[in-house]
């Protein structure tokens, strides 16, 4: 019952949302929705079906370019109405889709991930070639065409647009995991092999579910091209492609909103944080690693572990607690050496350097910072240590916790 | 015959190279059947450190010692992050090499920034080696293939010649007998971890100073060793060759094609339909040189999927 709520009131609060967000947030809102579809559609590959895929930009990229020249048919005027054209990227995503998958889950495991890799490898390699199909360096540029009644010129009709489109798509995507090949796409994760004992064509079964990834992920493709009336090649680099795992897993790719959260969440980060500093990759980076570590089902594995303890409601928030001051204390540790080394190290800093004198302060956090002085260095590794050591405690007080109980 | 010539040794030179670095992958991952996407980061870090060794202590003893740490710093990452998330399983270990390789490629332009640093071949060793139709030869060039000639010899012997070779192998095909008959397997994995980094470190160290070292060589490199791995087939130092040394024989042939499809169409009466279609038709085979390894890695899935050399699934 719970979850109906929190869904019913998700959506409220997505409709509510042009209301009062700035047009650069509502930018941000819509990247974000296009990020949790993509991820989503990732996810039926990669977390339900067990498919890991380092690839999936091509099915994305492909569905944003299909898009577009849906868009630019019959001299600007689209093959169907504005609001209808992602359905092209669908179309896009899925015939790719067929080719690349039918290729790529003839091997399953690691071998899988790095052929789905090869081929969007493959693709971005022949792109910038084919420049009636992906219109080189300038990419495909095309116009959002009014049309039942609304202009599609602000960001607010975008925004419901996109939000239209990804609400569906996630529900289909929803009930795709209760139909019979949807709970046959957990038992390829589990045990392939007793599936082909069974009878089934593992192989086709593959091919169905990659086929529904790309269909999906093509519809994300064609809300971007829809959102920037425009694209290029480079959208099918690897660093998209990664993005998308990054994401996924961060949010946690055993729930089945837990992708589109991670994305979610990510795409915001993003949007926040790469203003305020050149490194925010490398925070994305240490974030992913951390989580893969210490919380291996992902951001959505907090709530599956809440749900699932026996412990009381006072004792459980009592550790969160614990666990988040613990990696507050430390990620401040971390953000304070790398962007201290970023500034230390950058050309503009190094030019003022002069042979045999002391270096000059550095601005950080409203303060100087002289980066020969060992205090400076001394501050953040005692957060650090800090930090481990809130955590390392409680973990361990955790464990002493369950332990007692089991005894 | 110019051309011929040039491209083979040419190619060749460039394949031994792609083997350096995927012979510890191809050996890590036949063993713990963990894909190390982190392995060609091995790789850029050895260009990296053996580029700011160089200034301090020349460049001899920093083409040695950059791999060490390297090979060092590939033990820490099995020993810290490997091993622990090992229990979650293989996609796991796989996330885990694959978040760091990130994180490695962002540090690597935090220290040295976005752009290609002046790593370069020293003045001792930039001449030429021999005349070839009225060009010179760099001598670099050969010693970067007898290099990896060496390492195919060393390895090739050590596994197959000593004790700890046959330890190594044992534990690649059968971890869990050579564990009950004493070895300790974890101990022999943390090694070839180690090692496998090392001969990536060293291919960096020694490629880097030829080609450009910059923050993306790990990428570009990436996929190109997973190719050779597909190709090659699971675990095998052999396949692992073979693969290379025709990837880089056909890069380096077809950069110098200059026709296309609809050429070879033309001599069949289809040209002009060729040239109407366009599209990938018309495009040259040197500017599809890129895009070559990944058709030729479809082809050999078709064929036979388990790769050229691979025996075990």
């Amino acid at each position: 019952m719970l979850p109906k709520i929190l869904v019913a009131a998700l959506l409220i609060l997505l409709v509510a949302m042009p209301g009062f967000l700035s047009p650069s947030l509502l930018n941000a809102a819509i990247q974000m929705l296009i990020a949790a579809l993509f991820a989503s559609a990732f996810n039926v590959l990669a977390g339900q079906g067990g498919m890991l895929s380092f690839g999936h930009c091509a099915y994305y990229g492909i569905g944003a370019f299909a898009t577009l020249h849906a868009m630019n048919a019959f001299s600007g005027q689209g093959l169907l109405p504005t609001p209808l054209l992602p359905i092209f990227g669908a179309i896009g995503g899925a015939l790719i889709g067929l080719v690349a998958g039918w290729f790529s889950t003839k091997r399953s495991g690691v071998y899988f991930s790095m052929i789905t890799l090869a081929l969007a490898e493959l693709l971005h390699a022949l792109a910038p070639h084919l420049k009636s199909v992906f219109g080189g360096e300038g990419g495909v540029p095309s116009m959002r065409m009014p049309a039942w009644g609304f202009t599609f010129g602000t960001p607010t009709e975008v925004y419901y647009l996109t939000l239209a489109w990804v609400v569906v798509s996630l529900a289909l995507l929803y009930f795709f995991t209760r139909t019979p090949l949807g709970r046959l796409t957990l038992g390829l994760r589990e045990n392939a092999h007793r599936l082909k004992f069974l009878g089934y064509n593992v192989h086709m079964a593959r091919v169905m579910v990659f086929v529904i990834s790309a269909t999906f992920a093509g519809i994300a493709g064609g809300l971007l091209a829809m959102s920037n009336e425009a694209a290029n090649y480079s959208l099918f680099e690897v660093r998209l492609s990664s993005e998308v795992v990054l994401n996924s897993y961060i949010g946690g790719v055993g729930v089945f909103f837990g992708p589109a959260l991670g994305a979610a969440v990510m795409t915001f980060f993003g949007y926040a944080v790469s203003d305020l500093t050149r490194s925010w990759l490398l925070y994305q980076g240490i974030i992913f690693v951390a989580v893969m570590m210490f919380l291996p089902s992902g951001l959505s594995g907090i709530a599956v572990w809440w749900q699932g303890s026996k412990q009381s409601a006072a004792t459980l928030l009592r550790y969160m607690l614990g666990w988040t001051a613990g990696t507050l204390v430390s990620a401040a540790g971390v953000v304070f050496i790398v962007e201290l080394l970023q500034r230390a190290l950058a050309d503009d800093y190094q030019f003022l350097l002069v042979a045999g004198q002391a270096w000059p302060a550095i601005q950080l956090f409203g303060r100087a910072w002289l980066p020969g002085a060992v205090t400076t260095w001394l501050l953040p590794l005692a957060l650090l240590a800090i930090g481990i050591a809130i955590l390392k405690f409680t973990s361990a007080r955790w464990q002493a916790l369950n332990d007692g109980e089991a005894a | 015959m110019e051309f011929f010539t040039v491209s083979l040794i040419n190619g060749t030179i460039y394949g031994l190279l792609l083997f350096m670095v995927s012979a510890g992958l191809t050996l890590i991952f036949g063993m713990m059947g963990v894909l190390n996407f982190a392995h060609t980061s091995f790789y850029m870090i050895g260009a990296y450190l053996a580029y700011s060794l160089q200034k301090v202590i020349g460049f001899w003893p920093a083409i040695i010692i950059a791999p060490i740490i390297v090979g060092f710093l590939g033990v820490v990452v099995e020993r810290v992050f490997l091993r622990r998330v090992h229990k979650y399983g293989h996609a796991h270990e796989l996330l885990v090499t694959f978040g760091l390789s990130f994180i490695i490629a962002e540090v690597i332009k935090l220290f040295f920034g976005n752009y290609p640093v002046n790593y370069q071949v020293p003045a001792s060793l930039n001449f030429a080696a021999f005349q070839l139709f009225g060009t010179d030869y760099p001598f670099y060039r050969l010693m970067m293939g007898v290099i990896s000639l060496l390492m195919f010899g060393l390895i090739f012997l050590l596994l197959s010649r000593t004790r700890v070779g046959i330890v190594v192998r044992s534990a690649i095909y059968r971890p869990k007998m050579a564990e009950a008959l004493g070895h300790n397997v974890p101990l022999v994995f943390m090694g070839v971890f180690g090692v496998g980094a090392a001969l990536a470190g060293l291919a960096g160290a020694v490629a880097g100073a030829f080609y450009t070292t910059n923050p993306n060589m790990a990428l570009e490199l990436g996929v190109l060793v997973f190719v050779v791995v597909v190709i090659g087939g699971l675990g095998s130092l052999g396949g692992a060759m073979v693969a290379s040394i025709l990837i880089g024989l056909i890069s380096s042939f077809a950069v110098g094609i200059d026709l296309s499809a609809a050429d070879l169409l033309a001599y069949v009466g289809a040209g002009d339909w060729a040239q109407q279609v366009g599209g990938l038709l018309t495009l040259k085979v040197s500017s599809l040189a890129a895009t070559i390894p990944f058709a030729l890695m479809l082809l050999v899935l078709l064929v036979r999927p388990s790769g050229l050399m691979g025996e075990k699934e």
